[in-house]
């Protein structure tokens, strides 16, 4: 069980899709990132986690080795 | 009398005299197809594939539909069951309550299941436990006298029984062997192969149901489409094969892998992750590439007093289509929105995700008031295409289906009266049409006929290979 | 993912003791009340990506829930439990299988259009060796009173073509 106390929903929904990797991103901080979660096997090791923005409905496959430093449609988590 | 018998005039020959006595003598088009393929009169046509014979042991619906193709267009099939047990699609119905029976004469209170429908008709039903050592050479004996096999046991289970390609291309070089399974060989070659997983593998599940936002979840659909659907790719598979074979004299093997199967169907899902590493996602009941183009939901039931949830709460859906500028604009001066034009008058726009959230929303705002055939016939009357989301009930009372013979009864010679929807998977032939002869037989109901009166076995051995039970 | 909702109100002196299920359908991403299918009790949740952020909080008597749980059971009671549809406990849910679907096999000897069909058992025999059956059935020689019905119907008008 994942404590709520204290947290916004945005907090509390952090911890629940809590991240695999670390990189120097901007998409961490962005709204519209569905990260790759802790302990999952299967999607392909080299990306971070999915676009939900750029070609919704669609997701977007974002690399980790291709660092996304600046976005036209990024907007900070709340 | 003296008149040169190799010459004649061309009046004296019957039908049309010249190119306008032609054009006047020819039927309208609609009664011409009605004359040309004549529904219900299928029986007295050729068949394009008679001659040709196939063995099937093969169970539940992928690979029978194989075959299933074949002997609706004139194949003579011989399907090869478990003694006493049968093809275990036949002990599947829906709900475990709909049977024809019997399925067996040691097992009068068994019957066959309508899962069955469809996958295995027209063809005679023999039984054999094929591989016991003892039977291999009533097995080889037919494959000599055969086009070709299809199978659907685990990969290698008929090369370890002696009956694989290897084998019985060299009791019959023109043998076309079909293997039909989950995944073929590779890393994953272990394993069935069900429908689910064809359509969970290949990634077609994946793209179907509502979008995440919308709370959707990946989705099977309902039917084991991709059972049919691959059973027909096979069928492809077989008749090209044949082709070859009156080319060249040989056989092949087909290797088909059911979970390859539906990558097929995934169009642009592949090489747009090629091109950018894009994952398409479900989209429900639009479409992502033309917009307006999907279903939505009317404010009110066809039928609010059916007893039948079917047509009480879901006869409410209307799939509407107007994705032209001209047919779009149209729409919104039907709904009374011209404002929704202004914003989206270029398909571009309208087709963009945002845009269709907001398009179809109004769109239902606009039938929340109305019934489902209210919404269908204002849009109609239009000129736009609009038509109900039908049930099962509507389909049997669809006036269109009845006259084109989609749905028809017909009495099984021997369990009776069935309403079947059969023998439309190759679309109508006017020369050749599929036929339904009969919807399946019980176990080993052709035993006498095949293994004694086409391979000679004298019926005293019948009889003891039956009360043995290897066959 | 399914959290549920475990009613320890006091009732009549014992504790409700019911466990509300949470199906992850409705409830994945969701905010509102609802009501425990045993006592009635409503309380306030609010679940994020299949995870219980707030709640249960008891709500004060007489709030009206927004939902009510598809299912619930008392684990502590056996077999005791609440399915779905249940007028004020739990939700309905609208695929209900229909009256006629009993999950036993249904026996009828004519189709809905009235002309005879082996849909009942036990079928008299008519194999000969190893399995054999004839192409025909002989409903007239097998089944003599369903022919009889099958020839009433008839002069009643019930047999139709559609
Ligand atoms: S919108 Fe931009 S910043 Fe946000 S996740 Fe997508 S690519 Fe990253
Ligand atoms: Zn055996
Ligand atoms: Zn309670």
């Amino acid at each position: 069980m994942i404590e709520a106390k204290g947290l916004t929903p945005r907090q509390f929904l952090d911890k629940v899709l809590e991240p695999e990797k670390e990189s120097d991103h901007i998409c961490w901080q962005c709204e519209f990132l569905k990260p790759v979660i802790k302990g999952s096997s299967f999607p392909p090791a080299d990306i971070i986690g999915w676009c939900m923005k750029i070609h919704w409905p669609y997701y977007w496959c974002v690399a980790d080795f291709n660092v996304v430093k600046k976005c036209y449609v990024f907007k900070q988590k709340g | 009398m003296t008149k040169d018998l190799r010459e004649c005039r061309i009046e004296d020959l019957p039908g049309p005299k010249s190119k306008q006595e032609l054009d006047e003598m020819k039927m309208p088009y609609e009664e011409y197809c009605k004359a040309a393929f004549a529904p219900g009169h299928e029986m007295g046509k050729p068949e394009s594939l008679k001659g040709i014979r196939w063995m099937s042991t093969t169970m539940y619906i992928f690979t029978p539909h194989s075959v299933a193709n074949l002997a609706e267009l004139g194949a003579e099939v011989i399907k090869v069951e478990m003694p006493r047990m049968g093809d275990p699609m036949k002990h599947t119905s829906p709900f475990n309550e709909a049977y024809l029976y019997p399925l067996h004469d040691t097992r009068p209170v068994t019957g066959t299941g309508y899962g069955f429908m469809n996958a295995n008709p027209n063809e005679y039903y023999i039984s054999m436990d094929y591989h016991l050592p003892e039977m291999k050479e009533a097995f080889y004996r037919l494959v000599k006298m055969s086009d070709g096999l299809t199978e659907c046991y685990r990969p290698g289970t008929f090369d370890r029984w002696k009956q694989s390609y290897r084998y019985v291309q060299e009791l019959n070089p023109r043998f076309i062997y079909v293997w039909g399974g989950g995944f073929g060989y590779g890393p994953k070659c272990f394993g069935g192969s069900y429908d689910i997983l064809g359509q969970a593998h290949a990634g077609l599940a994946s793209v179907t149901g509502m979008h995440e936002s919308m709370g959707g979840h990946c989705t099977k659909h309902s039917n084991w489409c991709i059972d049919w659907y691959s059973g027909t790719q096979i069928t492809f598979g077989i008749l090209a094969a044949m082709h070859w074979r009156a080319k060249t004299g040989l056989g092949t093997m087909i290797e088909f892998s059911q979970v390859q199967a539906a990558t097929r169907c995934l169009g642009h899902t592949v090489p747009m992750y090629g091109r950018f590493g894009i994952v398409r996602q479900r989209w429900g009941n639009w479409d992502t590439q033309l917009c307006v183009h999907g279903i939505i939901l009317c404010g009110k039931s066809d039928f609010p007093d059916s007893i039948n949830p079917q047509d009480k709460f879901d006869a409410r859906y209307a799939m509407v289509s107007a994705f032209q500028d001209a047919d779009f604009k149209a729409l919104c001066g039907i709904i009374k929105k011209p404002d929704l034009y202004s914003s989206y008058k270029k398909h571009k726009e309208r087709v963009g995700a945002e845009a269709q959230v907001d398009i179809y929303a109004q769109l239902e705002d606009w039938a929340k008031d109305k019934s489902r055939s209210e919404v269908v016939r204002i849009l109609q009357n239009e000129g736009l295409l609009c038509e109900p989301v039908m049930n099962d009930r509507e389909v049997y009372e669809n006036e269109h289906y009845r006259q084109r013979g989609t749905v028809r009864w017909m009495e099984d010679p021997l369990f009776g009266d069935v309403l079947v929807q059969g023998t439309y998977s190759a679309g109508m032939l006017s020369k050749t049409p599929r036929r339904l002869y009969w919807i399946w037989r019980p176990v080993g109901a052709d035993n006498v006929k095949i293994y004694h009166e086409m391979l000679g076995y004298p019926i005293s051995k019948v009889q003891e290979w039956y009360d043995k039970a290897w066959i | 993912m399914c959290d549920i909702i475990w009613c320890k109100k006091d009732v009549e002196g014992k504790p409700c003791d019911t466990v509300n299920y949470l199906d992850p359908y409705c409830f994945w991403n969701w905010k509102g009340t609802i009501n425990c299918a045993n006592c009635g009790t409503v309380y306030a949740i609010h679940m994020i990506q299949g995870h219980m952020y707030k709640g249960p909080d008891e709500q004060p008597a007489g709030t009206k829930p927004d939902t009510s749980p598809l299912y619930a059971d008392k684990p502590l009671e056996g077999y005791i439990n609440f399915p779905s549809g249940m007028e004020g406990r739990t939700r309905p849910f609208q695929c209900l299988p229909r009256h006629i679907y009993l999950g036993v096999p249904d026996m009828v000897k004519f189709s809905i259009r009235g002309r005879p069909l082996r849909g009942w058992r036990p079928q008299p025999k008519s194999a000969g060796i190893a399995g054999q059956f004839p192409f025909n059935w002989e409903m007239k020689k097998l089944s003599p009173e369903v022919w009889a019905e099958y020839q009433e119907k008839i002069a009643k008008g019930e047999v139709k073509d559609w």
